[in-house]
């Protein structure tokens, strides 16, 4: 039971990054790997801010502000440019990648490489039966559950939700329609910046964090995106719990070093066998 | 002097890594990040045939070829179905078996190279043996150089060959065109697994000599970074033609040589290198998406 809890709680982290994720790529696009970067940065700001301020009411949004904005300077920087000239995916992606290595730089250059962590002392423990949860794990999972509900709960019942999964539905149609597809862009990013930082923050909280998390936490979020199906919004969230419990059954039944095989050789059964993930709408795959 | 000659040993490896990564990224446009797990079978099958079984390097170095251009298939296999940013995804997850391969099978009650601790994990593997040819080893620095540089040579003779064939010119038809080429009665399936074989090959034996410089060897030379940084030097020098490659390794290896003369701390360097890398890759995305020299801009 322990080990399900376990699972369930660092999914949901997965979860909410892979959502971020998808929250640029499904509407734009753009594989926004840059995201590693604003993840790795994150915490750093929020370590530096809760050294000056002391106080968590005012360090978490002013990070996930920081981390909002550096998403916002990549789309308007980076992305947009290379779209109005018309670049091909593969320059993005590539783009990308120059980004997120010279965020990650940045930050190794002014905070180190060495790890770090956001919690002081011993943590808190609390029993639920046989279960064990410690305080970091619940800030991680009420964190996580809370931004991946508001998102959702965005998406479905406001007005610019709605435009949102109108825009990811068919760009084109969406931008004839009148509507300002540059500006939409900017909520995609910003909302993903935002979602990626809090996630960063719970699990710096959690786990401890240094510059060079990002790319492998963005990567399981990918394999996640991909799992659980990369053409709907809720398809990462699933594909996070998926890959999350599954992670923390090879740590129990195998071994820990045996996780990333394991995840990755999930991820290209899944390519071969279902394309389009588990909630994929299927399509040609030509048609992309 | 002898740095110098240890450049020249560097510039060889990346040209044969850049030269084989171009025939992929270039010519048969499918952008690939495992490229850095095959560089590293290439130098595991050196260093274990050499250090185990002291074998020379021409034979260690066939089994490195043929071992890599088998594994090769598990990549061209997902480009039958895949392309764009899938592709990519699922050369990535090749890319982190590999690693996990290399860095899980060791045990350490059993002897390196038996079959529960092949390949040490995270130790990794001293004491390789210098390259040596028909009994003779190579020792001395300027003997490498000269070494490496004939070995360069000699594969860069044969990517000329290959990308100025018919063969070469089929690959760029796929490139452009799939169902084209298709059409026209190309078998494009088996025109990926040859490229993908030829070129896991090719820079199987640049990890062979990486390996047998060095004479040090540990699965860091397989992470994800490496495979960043390979792709990095063939977008930026250009892809798609012969010259590109040699641009882009000439980049990387002078651009820390540059960097000498502004006498940063050793620590700072390291990562201002990267971080030029990185800008690099955004620049040229906006202004020359073809690289430095290249002819074909990524799709």
């Amino acid at each position: 039971m322990q080990i399900w809890v376990n699972g369930l709680i660092s999914g949901a982290s997965i979860a909410l990054l892979a959502l971020a994720f998808q929250a640029v790529y499904l509407p734009t696009r753009v594989f926004f790997i840059a995201l590693a970067g604003i993840y790795a940065a994150v915490p750093f700001v929020a370590l530096s801010l809760l050294d000056a301020t002391g106080t968590w009411w005012l360090t978490a949004p002013v990070a996930v502000m920081a981390g909002l904005s550096l998403s916002l300077v990549a789309e308007r920087a980076i992305h947009l440019p290379l779209e109005k000239k018309g670049a091909a995916s593969g320059a993005q992606l590539i783009a990308s990648l120059g980004a997120y290595i010279v965020i990650v730089q940045a930050v190794a250059m002014i905070w180190g490489n060495d790890p770090k962590s956001l919690r002081r002392g011993l943590d808190s423990v609390s029993h639920l039966g046989s279960v064990i949860v410690t305080g970091a794990q619940w800030v991680s999972l009420i964190g996580a559950t809370a931004a991946i509900g508001a998102f959702l709960i965005f998406l479905r019942r406001s007005d610019l939700g709605l435009r949102l999964r109108a825009l990811a539905d068919n760009p084109l149609q969406f931008a004839l329609y009148g509507h300002n597809v540059h500006r939409y862009r900017l909520l995609s990013f910003a909302v993903a910046g935002a979602l990626a930082s809090i996630a960063a923050l719970v699990s710096a909280y959690d786990l401890g964090f240094d510059a060079h998390t990002g790319l492998h936490a963005i990567l399981l979020a990918v394999v996640a995106v991909i799992i659980g199906g990369r053409s709907t919004f809720i398809g990462p969230v699933v594909g996070g719990l998926i890959l999350g419990l599954l992670r923390s059954q090879v740590v129990w039944h195998m071994s820990a070093r045996w996780q990333e095989a394991v995840s990755f050789g999930l991820l290209a059964v899944v390519l071969i066998l279902f394309p389009h993930g588990l909630l994929g709408r299927r399509q040609r795959l030509e048609a992309e | 002097m002898n740095y110098l000659l240890h450049l020249i040993v560097y510039f060889d490896i990346y040209l044969i890594v850049a030269l084989s990564l171009n025939l992929v990224v270039g010519y048969a446009g499918l952008l690939t990040l495992a490229h850095a797990g095959y560089y590293a079978v290439g130098a595991y099958a050196y260093a274990l045939l050499s250090v185990n079984l002291d074998w020379g390097f021409v034979p260690a170095v066939a089994v490195g070829i043929l071992v890599s251009a088998a594994l090769s298939l598990a990549v061209s296999l997902c480009s039958w179905r895949l392309k764009g940013d899938f592709f990519v995804l699922a050369s990535l997850a090749v890319q982190a078996l590999i690693f996990s391969a290399l860095y899980n099978w060791h045990s350490v009650d059993a002897p390196l190279g038996s079959l529960r601790n092949l390949t040490n994990g995270p130790f990794g593997i001293v004491g390789i043996h210098r390259p040596s040819l028909f009994g003779y080893s190579i020792v001395s620095p300027i003997a490498m150089a000269a070494f490496a540089s004939v070995v360069a040579a000699l594969c860069a003779l044969v990517v000329w060959r290959l990308s100025d064939s018919s063969w070469g010119r089929v690959l760029v038809a796929m490139r452009e065109d799939e169902l084209a080429a298709r059409g026209l009665g190309k078998n494009t399936r088996l025109l990926k697994v040859q490229v993908f074989a030829i070129s896991s090959g090719l820079v199987a034996i640049a990890g062979a000599l990486y390996a047998s410089h060095v004479r040090y060897l540990d699965p860091t030379s397989a992470t994800l970074d490496e495979s960043i940084l390979m792709l990095s030097m063939v977008v930026v020098g250009g892809v798609g033609n012969f010259r590109g490659p040699f641009v882009g390794a000439a980049i990387l290896v002078g651009l820390p040589e540059l960097l000498r003369f502004l006498s940063l701390p050793d620590a700072q360097a390291a990562n201002l290198r990267m971080l030029i890398y990185g800008l690099m890759l955004i620049l040229m995305m906006h202004f020359r998406p073809q690289g430095v020299a290249g002819e074909y801009r990524v799709e």
